[in-house]
């Protein structure tokens, strides 16, 4: 029987993988995949790559639009040119160091410690702003 | 999704970003006006070399590396207020930021 279980999320879980765009919007979806892989870390560590699943949850509008803010003032961006939340760091013309002034600035934003190895990880502005709800969760429990 | 790939950086990559991080952490401790200015001379420092120094110099950049770190040492220190860069015109590769204690 568990056995059973555990192929039944491992597939669920693959067949989202191919599909993070459609995922990120899905706000909706979040409690239940996290309280998924709550239960079965197993699944969890056959894929290594399921990590990501931890930082793509959706944020709060207001979060996401901060972080545009922010981005926007970091990178002299245009006013023509819009930032949004699917926006990548580097279409929007930054460079690694460009990133690493934009996480410094959020963490001054936010009030908050981004680890490197996550501030690495960062190339969207939706990843920054998921990121950010998690780190600032994780801190109020 | 071109997005989704995570980027990779060598670990000289990561020393580099790791060490610039640092550098800007520095800074915040520094007053207000003092920070601004590390913070401009850093960045600019970061850039110029990112842009001149070849890839595959190793050697001068872990050079770089390794004064860039006994620099950062020296601005953490609560007694030192600012940075100052000093450029070397008739050098080609080298313009030294000194770190300089002020009163």
């Amino acid at each position: 029987m568990a056995t059973n279980t555990l192929a039944g999320t491992s597939l669920s879980m693959r067949s989202l993988t191919p599909q993070t765009q459609a995922f990120t919007s899905l706000s909706g979806r979040r409690s239940g995949l996290i309280s998924s892989f709550g239960r079965k870390n197993v699944s969890f560590n056959l894929q290594p790559r399921q990590i990501r699943l931890q930082i793509s949850c959706a944020a709060k509008p207001e979060t996401v639009e901060k972080v545009c803010d922010i981005v926007k003032k970091q990178l002299a961006v245009s006013e023509g040119q819009t930032v949004t939340a699917e926006s990548t760091f580097q279409k929007l013309g930054a460079d690694s160091l460009d990133t690493v002034e934009i996480v410094m600035a959020l963490e001054e934003a936010f009030g908050i410690a981004i680890e490197e190895e996550s501030a690495q990880t960062i190339t969207t502005v939706q990843e920054a702003a998921d990121l950010i709800e998690d780190i600032i969760e994780k801190k109020s429990s | 999704m071109g997005s989704s790939n995570v980027k990779r950086f060598s670990g000289m990559q990561k020393q580099v970003l790791s060490l610039f991080r640092g550098f800007l952490r520095a800074a915040r401790s520094k007053s207000e006006e003092e920070r601004r200015k590390i913070e401009s001379i850093v960045s600019q420092e970061f850039r110029r070399n990112a842009k001149s120094v070849d890839r595959k110099n190793f050697l001068y950049i872990e050079y770089l590396l390794r004064r860039g770190n006994k620099q950062l040492e020296q601005l953490r220190n609560p007694g030192i207020t600012g940075l100052s860069s000093l450029q070397l015109h008739f050098s080609k590769t080298d313009s030294n930021a000194h770190s300089s204690i002020k009163g």
